[in-house]
């Protein structure tokens, strides 16, 4: 089954936030205006409006203020993955041209500020001082990830929990402040706010520990990028901090990640190999497992509404996704 | 208040302003932000003009100014490709990028602690006017330089405006646009006189609009300097009365730059 499947009766909402989006970055400026738009004509799952729109129902339902909060969250991660592609030269994103690639940096950099400052722009259209907060802390987290990621690559001797703190602030926050602020905008008890922000905590943790393991487990057509691209960059990922518990392996990698950004992907292909073999991959799927385990109980609050149930099927996908 | 307390204000906000971006691992990589002094300047003898509590002041000018950074740092990300760059200078790209946004998620951040979510509309409407006007600096063919320089003025200005109109101090416009505009045209001539390279002498080059564009450039940007500097003297003499710090101030900044041009012309 595929993710959207779980949401579909949410087609009519969805369309409508999509109509917004694409409303809310009309800019003056054609290139801007192109630029801003191409990123969100590349689609995607929208996975953030659906968790507000799912949080909502938790509440009074009020899709219009829903709307605005999944749009301005929607906009800030188109934000930031403009900014990515300059920072990682890409070339394609979502198989379509990334806005740097068709233009340049400084118009990538434009158009991120750009999509960035709309998404503020249009939250202060509710009056909820507190949905702010949320998100402000949210977005230099997501800055303070990103510095965290590059200032700790390379390094075999950092611990787990900076590559758990990574990917909470990297991928799992912001998933959480959506169902957090779908809870907060329609003023859902603050049970059902913790429950909901748990919730998206968890599956994000789940979510970006399966992205690190697909990394390694998927062919490169599947992932459109080589396969172990993660280590070759200097990241590492929960299978890399299991397999290192073998300490000739711990020793090897040391040696050739010290080549650093000059490393050869020949010179990685060795360790994706002993990572796929080992039981580092099973292992880490488990720690996915535990996160989602932990989501479905953050559930149990909640009352059995259709709402609960694509929340659990949502979770359920995510852990068995394959690409 | 008097000089020395406007001295020492200005120390205080630029503290604080520091300790906000100050960043271990960025320092180590890339260089500090550049805190525009003109700018501060002209934002906090603006806040002394409200009834505004000092600390809503001090908020008010410390996120603005990151906001500055914020746009100035993006601006300093090349456009270079990436077999053209070291390993150094991609790290550098890199955490530029990152930068800029750091500091502009403090800028939300600050003032969504205060829950001052109309001071937060303000800053982001900036931007987005501001990123619309450098698209139109940067990338479309003027119409004449003087179309140019008057969209420089506004990218210049704009966030100061912006923060004015909230705190209904619009009567400083006139005097920040010349005044931003003088300094930044003054900075772009240096650039040209000393390495060849400006963003004006790029869009002429670009689009094509002179013989010599380095001669011209350089020719134009003296002539909008002086002309900018007769409209500063104009305007802050017009000034409110509240605004006599700001006065002073830019009375003595046009004196120095009247000395400096008579000895260059006297130097020859």
């Amino acid at each position: 089954m595929k993710l959207a499947a779980a949401y579909s009766y949410l087609k009519t909402e969805l369309n409508q936030i999509e109509k917004t989006l694409n409303e809310t970055i009309h800019a003056k400026d054609p290139i801007l205006r192109e630029a801003s738009q191409q990123l969100l004509k590349a689609g995607g799952k929208r996975i953030r409006p659906v968790f507000v729109l799912l949080a909502g129902s938790f509440g009074n339902y009020d899709f219009e203020r829903l709307k605005t909060v999944a749009v301005s969250l929607e906009l800030i991660h188109m934000a930031s993955l403009v900014h990515d592609d300059v920072i990682d030269e890409a070339e394609l994103r979502r198989g379509k041209p990334t806005v740097k690639a068709t233009w340049d940096n400084r118009i990538a950099m434009y158009t991120g500020d750009y999509i960035f400052a709309r998404s503020l722009e249009y939250l202060t259209g509710i009056d909820n001082p507190r949905a702010h907060r949320i998100l402000s802390e949210t977005v230099v987290e997501l800055c303070i990830g990103e510095l965290k990621q590059m200032e700790e690559k390379y390094n075999i001797d950092q611990s787990i929990r900076n590559y758990l703190r990574r990917i909470k602030r990297k991928t799992a926050l912001l998933i959480s402040s959506s169902s957090q602020l779908g809870a907060v905008a329609s003023g859902a008890t603050k049970e059902y706010e913790t429950a909901l922000t748990k919730y998206g905590y968890y599956v994000g943790m789940s979510y970006q520990i399966i992205d690190d393991i697909l990394d390694f487990t998927s062919s490169s057509s599947a992932l459109g990028k080589p396969a172990g691209g993660d280590l070759l960059q200097g990241n590492i990922t929960l299978p890399v901090f299991f397999a290192m518990e073998d300490v000739a392996f711990k020793n090897n990698l040391r040696k050739v990640l010290a080549a650093e950004e000059n490393l050869d992907p020949k010179d990685i292909q060795p360790f994706i190999d002993y990572i796929k073999q080992s039981d580092a991959i099973d292992r880490a799927y488990q720690v996915s497992e535990m996160y989602l385990n932990k989501a479905y109980q953050a559930l149990q609050v909640l009352p059995d509404t259709k709402a609960k149930q694509t929340l659990t099927t949502i979770a359920k996908y995510i852990g068995k996704r394959k690409n | 208040m008097d000089s020395i307390s406007l001295e020492l204000q200005l120390r205080r906000v630029r503290l604080a302003l520091e300790t906000q971006i100050s960043h271990p691992y960025l320092e180590k990589y890339i260089p500090k932000p550049v805190i525009d002094n003109d700018k501060l300047m002209i934002l906090t003898s603006l806040m002394n003009t409200t009834d505004l509590p000092e600390s809503k002041k001090d908020h008010y000018i410390i996120t603005t100014m990151l906001v500055q950074i914020a746009l100035d740092t993006h601006d300093l990300v090349a456009n270079q490709s990436a077999e053209q760059e070291s390993l150094q200078y991609k790290k550098k790209r890199q955490l530029t990028v990152l930068a800029g946004d750091y500091y502009s998620g403090l800028y939300y951040y600050l003032l969504s602690k205060l829950d001052d979510v109309a001071m937060i509309h303000v800053l982001a409407s900036a931007i987005k006017e501001i990123n619309e006007l450098k698209m139109v600096a940067y990338y479309n063919k003027p119409d004449t330089i003087q179309d140019w320089m008057r969209t420089v003025k506004q990218i210049e200005s704009l966030l100061i405006q912006r923060v004015a109109e909230q705190i209904q101090g619009t009567e400083i416009n006139t005097l920040s646009e010349e005044w931003l505009l003088m300094t930044r045209l003054t900075k772009e001539k240096q650039h040209v006189l000393s390495s060849g390279q400006s963003l004006l002498l790029d869009v002429m080059t670009r689009h094509e609009l002179a013989q010599n564009p380095k001669k011209q450039a350089v020719q134009l940007m003296e002539g909008a300097i002086q002309k900018s500097m007769q409209k500063m003297e104009t305007a802050v003499n017009q000034l409110p009365l509240k605004f006599h710090q700001l006065t002073t101030y830019v009375h003595d900044l046009l004196n120095e730059y009247s000395r400096k041009n008579t000895k260059v012309v006297e130097e020859g």
